[in-house]
Order: structure tokens, then C-alpha cells, then sequence
């Protein structure tokens, strides 16, 4: 009987493990005051376990204390733009000056006492912001006008999200009308703890944004061989943890060697701790989630972005499909799809890039078609330019495709999409669903996601 | 001006232009002034009222001097109130919280004296005159360093600004000043507050009253001798009966005037060392500001230590940050810095559906096959095809009731005339024995079977005869118990209604027009007249 009771504890207790580490994973900095204090609480509980899992498998610290629980994530690569600061009402990202601001506010805040005004802090801002380097960039903040006020509260609302400042009385809006202040306190733990890479940017001496970062997130390879076994496995695991998809071809070769032979027990190691199955293919590995909460942006949505966005995602994966048509000597389609089945080498095969224009006069075609189901502001002219670009954000996000000047290239990884099988029930009229006549065609290269739901093409065995 | 001060410090009162050339070289003040320009500054202060120029008449000895214009300089009251405002200005501004622990003992000491005094009945008013103004000297020296210590404890805030030498140079100066003055609050401070609580309220109004007596003599001289003795006795009762006294002597009111200022002076001093509940002395006040000004400098070698071994300044990596998200080249590049900077972002992963994590786990795919052709997730068609997993619904159609509606219509009719026809077939109006209703059809028997219940239900027990309408008061209904009922038979298609005889009379009540009696009356029966029928009753 003990040894049940001991299973249940054990799974108990990995189970709030488990909770623990997503709630970390998906908001690095928890409060003890703030909507997630349960899982602050459990947090504090597993501190130890997590604590140590961590340093061993990522490198990343862990602090927590009685206020703040915080992961210090270091960003494993430095070219993922899909991650800004958003505003906390409109979700809309920061524009340069916000960004700006943020970092001359935080400069003010260190200085300062252990409470505030915001019409202090703007003061305080003010004068921060009146040297010369940020004149010359091109960034003045004179205090002048609701815009500026504005971004200053946008600002002030990011440091109340990540619980620098603490709210005690008045109100933003008010000041923004100019009509009132807010008075706040200022956490100097969390404060303390904002910046993550151990090196301060004060001591980096470089001209290029792209020097700057890379010196800034820089962890020099140790020489000996355990440890750089040791600090490839951090990086890898950052990329698992953090990423949807890792492609082997953005490895380096040390890398790729690295995680070829430890493959098994990386990915192991994270789905034991986060609940993530590991999907590895012949092109990456993708750590998939089954619960689906450990993600910003999800992949089906519902609603007009998330329709565009599937819509976009079939077009591209049948391009995906095209490139890859192999035919044998008679002329017939031998195999579509490249690599299948094992045993046969993976042979990359880079699709054509598909210009920007060309998706957004499919999107306006489609306008029409789906006119009763999207939004109304989706059929004004013009406004498949958002959609596309809202759409082509999140592919991008998920690292399902590429956007670069010549155009959107879609990555293997869109190709594990498919269209299920439609249920038809026969009532006395229609068949219920529309998916039914696409799926009939007689072309399966432009039925759903490349492939028919109901045929499958190019298996080879 | 500054030789005029020194020289009245040496009671000297007037100069002349030589004596203060001479004594300004001696001093070494910027370098050679010439005669002319020391003329023309002394003519300035002249005009400006500072000094007083007064004609030289002494003795000279040559032909030079003798035409010169000899004046002989003073400095005027203006004058000498402007030097020593100056002077007391450059002295504020330049104090220090200058060491002042021996103002601790001399008030120590002087209240130990006064104790004594107090304790004679008769003191010396000039002795104690003098110790309460050294008192009141004293404390007003201790309370003006006080106060310039405090103000030189600098704020946490600007320390970070200073760099080593100067921050060294405070810390020296500010361990320096509680070794020794705090210190010595403590150990003194407490002989000082046990003195002061040693002496009671009425012991301390005598003894200022004395003083005030004093001063008020000095402050009127040549006042009645006769008063004179009034001075002396000090007490209470003798003052009261001073004060009853004339109101405009000027005496009394320098004495009155004197003792509200003493009492401020003694008041001041006891809450200088006596705490009371809700005001902490000014000493208490003076050791927790002083506590507290060693954690502050210890913070501050420690953010002094922190630069010293590399771990730049915070507030300068934050605006180093800034000056680079502006020089940043576009937005992308900006979330770029932002993510590898502030490391505040979240996870993000692919989703995985229940039936193919199911069919993955029975049917594992192999690590090399490509995501092409490995089993896929799948989309449900109606989100591919509508956005949305729910269904719409669609509108209902409208249906045409036209049919419904005629059909209830006829419904509705043959029910009024199945109604109307009953009505007439019982309704008569006439009172009619049950038995010969004879046979009566469905409808006209349910108006039957309905209206024997309602009469029935209000017949009383002693009564034989009910008078009682519908419940829509559309009928009336008189029914009379026969005396010796047969049993009677109606026929209906539903059977056969047998039941004891009695007499049944209908009316129906919403027709007056009718040629049927209108109205019902609870009559007797013996009140009508016209039916025969109805005298069948005991």
C-alpha cells in the first residue's frame, strides 16, 4: 500500500513540477504579488530541484526570493525578431522611442528612492534623455504634449508588468490627461535582477548593433573538453526550450555533431521536466507540445488572423510540395516528397521564395470567398496588406517560414500540417461540410497543406 | 571692511586712510592698493552708508598731506550690522557640525549648580541669572551644531556621484563626530534628562520668576523703590500680586514678556533631553539619525567596491542600453536588443493533438524521415474553411400558418355553436325536473354535468335548495332537492346519468333582453307565483 502511496506522491509531485517549470518557461519573472502567485508559490516550493536542473542543463540562473521568482534566460541566438516588448493594452510593439524610454526610466529608477511620482520619473527621464549621443540618434523626450506622455506610460506600465514598480495610488490615465500623477513604490530586488547577461553593456565597446549584442550575450567556448561539451549542451538545451523548431542546418558543424550523438537523452531530459514530446525529423526537431499553454502564438487559430494564417500556410506548403516533384523515366509522378522513408538520404531541397505581392493578391482573392467569416475591416481594399503581414509574423514567429528581401521562403516544418478527413453526415439536403468538394478534386497539389487528406501521395514503401 | 571689524574686535574705533593702508599690506590682501584707489573704495562705502567719514584734525606733517583730504573713518551702526551678517553667513555656510562635547559637560555642570540653588530658599537672583543664560548659551549651541550635522549628512543619493578621495574625507569626518559626540550624548545625556526630571514644575516657575524679575529691572531702570522689594520674594503668590498690580508698568510688562521667554527657553531644554509619549527628544531624534547614517555608508563602499572590481555602475549600463536601442539601425534589430538584453520572453512550441500523439506512440516514425512524409497533425476542415471550429447556425425559415390558422379558426367556431347549442337546449329558463331533460348530447351534457357541479358544491347541508351562477356568471342555476326523489335516468352517448330527481331551473344570465326571466332572486319559493312545478316542497 506504501508503495502506491509513495507512486501518487512521486507523480504528485511531478506533476506540480512540471506546472512550475511551464509557468517559468512561459513568463521568465513571477511575482509573489501578481496574478500568478500560485505558481510563484509552487515555484518557491521546487526552487531547489529547478534550481538545479537549470544550472546543470542550460546554464540559466534561477533567483528566488520572497518577492520575485525570476529566470534569467539567456537568449541562445541573437537573430529573433519575434520576441519585442509590447504595449500592455494594444499589443502593439515597441517603436524606438518606448524603447528608449524604457531604458532611460530604469536609469532613473536605480538612482532614486525607495518611492516615486511619475511626474518625478518624468522629470527624471527629461533630463536623462537631454544628452547629447541621444540627440545626435536622432531621440528627443521633451515632455511636450500627450504623444510623449503617452509613450511614458507605456513605458510605466511595461515596469508595472514586470513588477519594478508597484502602483499605490493615483492613476496613469489621469496623467496622461494631465488631470493627476500616480505615486509608486520601487522594488529594488526585481530591479536588480531585469538585466539578464551577466556582462553590463557599459563595459562594451563596439560600434555595430550586431558587435554590441553578440559581445553583450557572449559566452567564450572554454577550452577544455568536458566543458565545452558541457556548454554545447546549454546552448542546445536553450534552443529546445526556447524555440519551436530547430533546424539542423542553422547548426554549426560542432554543434550538429554534438547533437546527432546526444540527441536521445537531450530531449529526454526536457520532456521529462516540461511534459514537450520530442518530434525529431530529418530536418529538426521540434519540441511539440501536447497541453498546448506553452506558447504565445498557436498554430490552427480561430478568429481572421488565424485564418489567414492557415490560408497562407497551405499556400506556401503546397509550394513546398511543388519543388519537390520527382518524376521517373515514364513521365509519372514517382514519389512526391524527397527523402521519404528510411534509409534514403535527405537531400535539401530549397524552395523558391514567394514574393510578398503574389501572397497578397491571394489574400484579396480570398477576400471575397470568406467574406461572411472574417472581420469586416478585413473587406476594406488595402487591408490584406495587414493580414498578410499579421499572418506572415506569427509563420515567422513558429519557424514555419522564412521572410527575407526576395520573399517568404517556407520552412520543413510546415509540412506536418495536414486537412483531416471531413465527417459527412448525411442529412436530407447538403453534406455538412465544405471541405468535401476540395477534397475531390482531382489535383491533390492544391488540395489542403499539400497533400490530399484522403490519399496519400509518394509513399514509397 | 574686514580690517574695520578687526580693528573694532580690538576696540579700536576710528582709521585713518594710512593705518588702514598699512593694515591691509600687512594682512597681505591682493597685492599693492595705491592711494587713490583705497581713496575712491572708502569714498564708495562713505556713500553707501557703511562708514562714517569724519574730519581729520590732527596734526600733519607735510605740505602734501596737509591738502589732502583727511577723513577720519568709523563704521556705522548700518555698516557694522551689514560686516557681521557677512560674517555670520560665511560662518553657517562654512560650519561643519564643529565637535561640541564639551557644551554636554558644561550643562551637566550648570544644572547641577542650579540644583543647589534651588534647594536655598533665597537665591542669589544674580547667580542664578547668570547660570540660566549659560544654560540657555549652552543648549543654543548644542541645538546649532545639531542642526549642521544633520544638514551635512549627506543624502545616500549624491555619495554614489562622489568618487573615492572625497567619499574617504566624509567618512572620516562623519566617524570622527560620533566617537565623540554621540558618545558622549549617550553617557552625559542621560545625567543631564535624570537633573531635568529632578526638578519639579513649581521649583522651576520660582526660579525663572526670579530671573525675570532681574531682567525686567534692567529693562526699566529707575522704577519705584517701593516695588524694588517685590523682586525678591519670587514665590508665587508674589507675582500673582504683582500682576494685580498697575498693568501699564512698563516693568510688568517686561516681567511678563521675560517669563514667557524663559519658560520657552526651559521648555526647549527639557524637550532637548526628555522624551515625552509621541515626541521623541531632540537627542533620541539626533542618535537614530546618526544609527542610520552607518548602514548608508556601508551601501556606499559597497557600490564603490563594485565599480572597483569591474561590475560597471547599473544606472550607466542602462543608459548605455538606451543610447543603443536609438542608434539601433531598424525595429527587428531593436526586439533583437531587447530579447538578448532583458531576457523577458516566453517559450513558444508547436502544438500536438491527442489522436496523433496516440498514433505516433503505436506507430513510431523513425528520426530520419522527413516532416513531409511523416504522419501529420490535422486541421479540422470547417476551420480551414470557416475560421472557426463552431458551427454557425443557420437563420430559421418562416413557415407559412396560414392552414394552422384556418384550421384552428373552424375549430374555434364549431366549439362556440357546440356551446351556444347546449346553452340553448338547458337554458331555458324554466325550471325543469331532471328527469325530463330527457336525453341530452355530449356537449350539453358536459354544460350539465358543470353546472350540477357548481350547484352542488354551494348547496348547504340544511338547505334544499341552491342558488348559485358559473363561475363566468354567464349562467344561473337554481336546483331544488324534491322531497321524495325518484331515481331518474338521462341518456347520454356516453352512457347513462341516473342520479335522485330535482328541480333544475337555467337561466342565462347575459342576455336580459332575453324573454326569460332576467333576474335571479334568492326568493322563496313560495314567491312565485307562475310555475307549478315548484310547489312540490314541504
Amino acid at each position: 500500500m506504501t508503495h502506491a502511496l509513495d507512486s501518487a506522491l512521486e507523480g504528485a509531485r511531478e506533476a506540480n513540477l512540471r506546472r512550475a517549470v511551464r509557468a517559468l518557461l512561459r513568463r521568465p519573472l513571477l511575482r509573489a504579488g501578481g496574478p500568478q502567485a500560485e505558481e510563484f508559490r509552487l515555484v518557491r516550493r521546487y526552487a531547489v530541484d529547478l534550481r538545479s536542473w537549470f544550472d546543470a542543463n542550460t546554464g540559466w540562473r534561477l533567483i528566488v526570493d520572497s518577492e520575485v521568482a525570476r529566470l534569467v534566460k539567456l537568449a541562445p541566438t541573437t537573430d529573433d525578431p519575434t520576441h519585442p516588448a509590447r504595449d500592455q493594452r494594444s499589443r502593439v510593439p515597441f517603436s524606438r522611442r518606448r524603447y528608449v524610454l524604457t531604458c532611460l526610466a530604469l536609469s532613473v529608477l536605480e538612482r532614486s528612492d525607495a518611492q516615486i511620482t511619475l511626474g518625478r520619473l518624468a522629470e527624471g527621464v527629461r533630463v536623462a534623455a537631454a544628452d547629447e549621443q541621444l540627440a545626435s540618434a536622432g531621440v528627443t523626450f521633451t515632455l511636450s504634449g500627450r504623444e510623449e506622455r503617452g509613450d511614458l506610460v507605456a513605458v510605466v506600465r511595461l515596469l508595472l508588468e514586470l513588477g519594478v514598480l508597484g502602483r499605490v495610488a493615483g492613476d496613469e490615465d489621469a496623467y496622461v490627461r494631465d488631470a493627476g500623477d500616480a505615486l509608486y513604490d520601487v522594488r529594488r530586488r526585481v530591479l536588480a535582477g531585469v538585466l539578464a547577461p551577466s556582462r553590463g553593456p557599459s563595459t562594451v565597446v563596439a560600434r555595430e548593433l550586431d558587435d554590441r549584442l553578440a559581445q553583450l550575450v557572449a559566452d567564450p567556448m572554454p577550452e577544455a573538453e568536458d566543458l565545452r561539451n558541457r556548454a554545447l549542451r546549454h546552448h542546445l538545451t536553450r534552443r529546445l526550450l526556447d524555440d519551436p523548431v530547430l533546424y539542423y542546418e542553422e547548426l554549426d558543424a560542432e554543434q550538429l555533431a554534438y547533437l546527432t550523438g546526444q540527441r536521445a537523452t537531450l530531449t529526454r531530459r526536457v520532456s521529462e521536466l516540461t511534459g514537450l514530446v520530442a518530434e525529431i525529423r530529418a530536418e529538426g526537431i521540434a519540441m511539440v507540445d501536447p497541453d498546448d499553454d506553452l506558447t504565445d502564438v498557436r498554430m490552427p487559430d480561430t478568429g481572421t488572423d488565424g485564418h489567414v494564417t492557415l490560408l497562407l500556410a497551405e499556400y506556401l506548403a503546397g509550394r513546398l510540395g511543388e519543388e519537390s516533384v520527382v518524376k521517373d523515366g515514364n513521365g509519372t509522378v514517382a514519389a512526391r516528397g524527397v527523402g521519404g522513408g528510411p534509409g534514403r538520404e535527405v537531400t535539401p531541397n530549397r524552395p523558391q521564395p514567394v514574393e510578398e505581392e503574389q501572397l497578397r493578391g491571394f489574400v484579396r482573392d480570398l477576400t471575397e470567398q470568406h467574406k461572411s467569416y472574417w472581420r469586416r475591416a478585413a473587406q476594406e481594399p488595402g487591408a490584406e496588406a495587414l493580414l498578410v503581414d499579421t499572418a506572415l509574423e506569427r509563420l515567422t514567429a513558429l519557424r514555419l517560414v522564412r521572410r527575407g528581401p526576395a520573399g517568404v521562403t517556407p520552412l520543413p516544418a510546415l509540412a506536418r500540417y495536414a486537412l483531416a478527413d471531413p465527417t459527412i453526415v448525411e442529412s436530407g439536403a447538403q453534406l455538412e461540410l465544405a471541405g468535401s468538394e476540395q477534397l475531390g478534386s482531382a489535383e491533390p497539389a492544391t488540395s489542403g497543406f499539400g497533400r490530399a487528406g484522403q490519399a496519400r501521395l509518394g509513399s514509397a514503401a | 571692511m574686514g580690517e574695520f571689524v578687526a580693528a573694532k574686535r580690538r576696540f579700536v574705533v576710528h582709521l585713518r586712510g594710512e593705518d588702514l593702508k598699512e593694515a591691509l599690506s600687512q594682512s597681505g590682501a591682493s597685492g599693492y592698493v595705491s592711494e587713490d584707489a583705497l581713496a575712491e573704495a572708502l569714498g564708495r562705502l562713505v556713500e553707501w552708508g557703511n562708514l562714517r567719514a569724519d574730519p581729520d584734525t590732527s596734526r600733519v606733517t607735510t605740505v602734501e598731506d596737509f591738502h589732502r583730504a583727511r577723513f577720519l573713518y568709523q563704521l556705522t551702526h548700518a555698516g557694522e550690522a551689514a560686516e557681521r551678517a557677512l560674517g555670520v553667513y560665511e560662518e553657517q555656510l562654512g560650519k561643519r557640525g564643529a565637535l561640541q562635547a564639551v557644551a554636554l559637560a558644561d550643562i551637566a555642570t550648570q544644572l547641577r549648580a542650579l540644583r543647589e540653588l534651588a534647594a536655598q530658599t533665597d537665591p542669589d537672583p544674580a547667580r542664578l541669572g547668570l547660570l540660566l543664560r549659560g544654560l540657555v548659551d549652552r543648549s543654543e549651541d548644542l541645538a546649532d551644531n545639531a542642526q549642521a550635522f544633520m544638514g551635512s549628512l549627506r543624502r545616500t543619493i549624491e555619495l554614489h556621484d562622489a568618487d573615492v578621495d572625497a567619499f574617504r574625507a566624509y567618512k572620516d569626518q562623519l566617524v570622527n563626530y560620533l566617537e565623540r559626540f554621540i558618545a558622549d550624548l549617550l553617557t552625559v545625556g542621560t545625567e543631564i534628562s535624570r537633573l531635568l526630571k529632578g526638578f519639579e514644575d513649581a521649583e522651576v516657575t520660582r526660579l525663572l520668576s526670579i530671573v525675570a524679575r532681574r531682567d525686567a529691572e534692567d529693562a526699566a531702570p529707575g522704577a519705584t523703590a517701593a516695588r524694588g522689594d517685590a523682586s525678591g520674594s519670587g514665590d508665587e503668590n508674589g507675582s500673582r500680586a504683582d500682576s494685580l498690580a498697575d498693568e501699564s508698568d512698563p516693568r510688568e510688562v517686561a516681567y511678563r514678556a521675560g517669563m514667557v521667554t524663559w519658560r520657552e527657553r526651559w521648555q526647549g531644554l527639557r524637550q532637548w533631553f526628555l522624551s515625552e509619549p509621541g515626541h521623541p527628544s531632540q537627542a533620541k531624534l539626533l542618535r537614530s539619525r546618526a544609527r542610520q547614517a552607518i548602514p548608508d555608508l556601508l551601501a556606499v563602499v559597497a557600490t564603490l567596491n563594485e565599480r572597483r572590481s569591474g561590475r560597471s555602475d547599473r544606472s550607466a549600463d542602462f543608459r548605455t542600453l538606451a543610447l543603443w536601442f536609438a542608434e539601433a539601425p531598424d525595429d527587428d534589430a531593436r526586439h533583437r536588443l531587447w530579447r538578448g538584453a532583458f531576457g523577458q520572453y516566453g517559450s513558444r512550441h508547436l502544438v500536438l493533438d491527442s489522436d496523433t500523439r496516440t498514433a505516433r506512440e503505436e506507430q513510431p516514425v523513425a528520426p530520419s524521415t522527413s516532416w513531409r512524409d511523416a504522419p501529420p497533425l490535422r486541421i479540422s476542415p470547417r476551420l480551414r474553411r470557416t475560421g472557426s471550429y463552431e458551427r454557425r447556425g443557420r437563420a430559421n425559415r418562416i413557415t407559412d400558418r396560414e392552414e394552422a390558422r384556418r384550421l384552428l379558426g373552424r375549430l374555434a367556431a364549431q366549439q362556440s355553436e357546440q356551446t351556444a347549442a347546449a346553452r340553448a337546449r338547458l337554458a331555458t329558463g324554466q325550471p325543469t325536473k331532471l328527469g325530463e331533460l330527457g336525453e341530452l348530447d355530449t356537449g350539453a351534457f358536459g354544460l350539465f354535468l358543470s353546472l350540477l357541479g357548481d350547484a352542488l358544491a354551494s348547496r348547504r347541508p340544511d338547505r334544499r335548495e341552491v342558488l348559485t351562477t358559473t363561475v363566468d356568471g354567464t349562467l344561473g342555476v337554481r336546483l331544488l332537492a324534491l322531497a321524495d326523489a325518484a331515481l331518474v335516468e338521462i341518456r347520454t352517448p356516453a352512457g347513462i346519468f341516473r342520479g335522485p330527481d330535482h328541480v333544475i331551473e337555467i337561466t342565462d344570465l347575459s342576455q336580459p333582453a332575453n324573454g326569460s326571466r332576467p333576474v335571479m332572486s334568492d326568493a322563496r319559493p313560495t314567491g312565485r307565483s307562475e310555475d307549478s312545478a315548484e310547489v312540490a316542497l314541504t
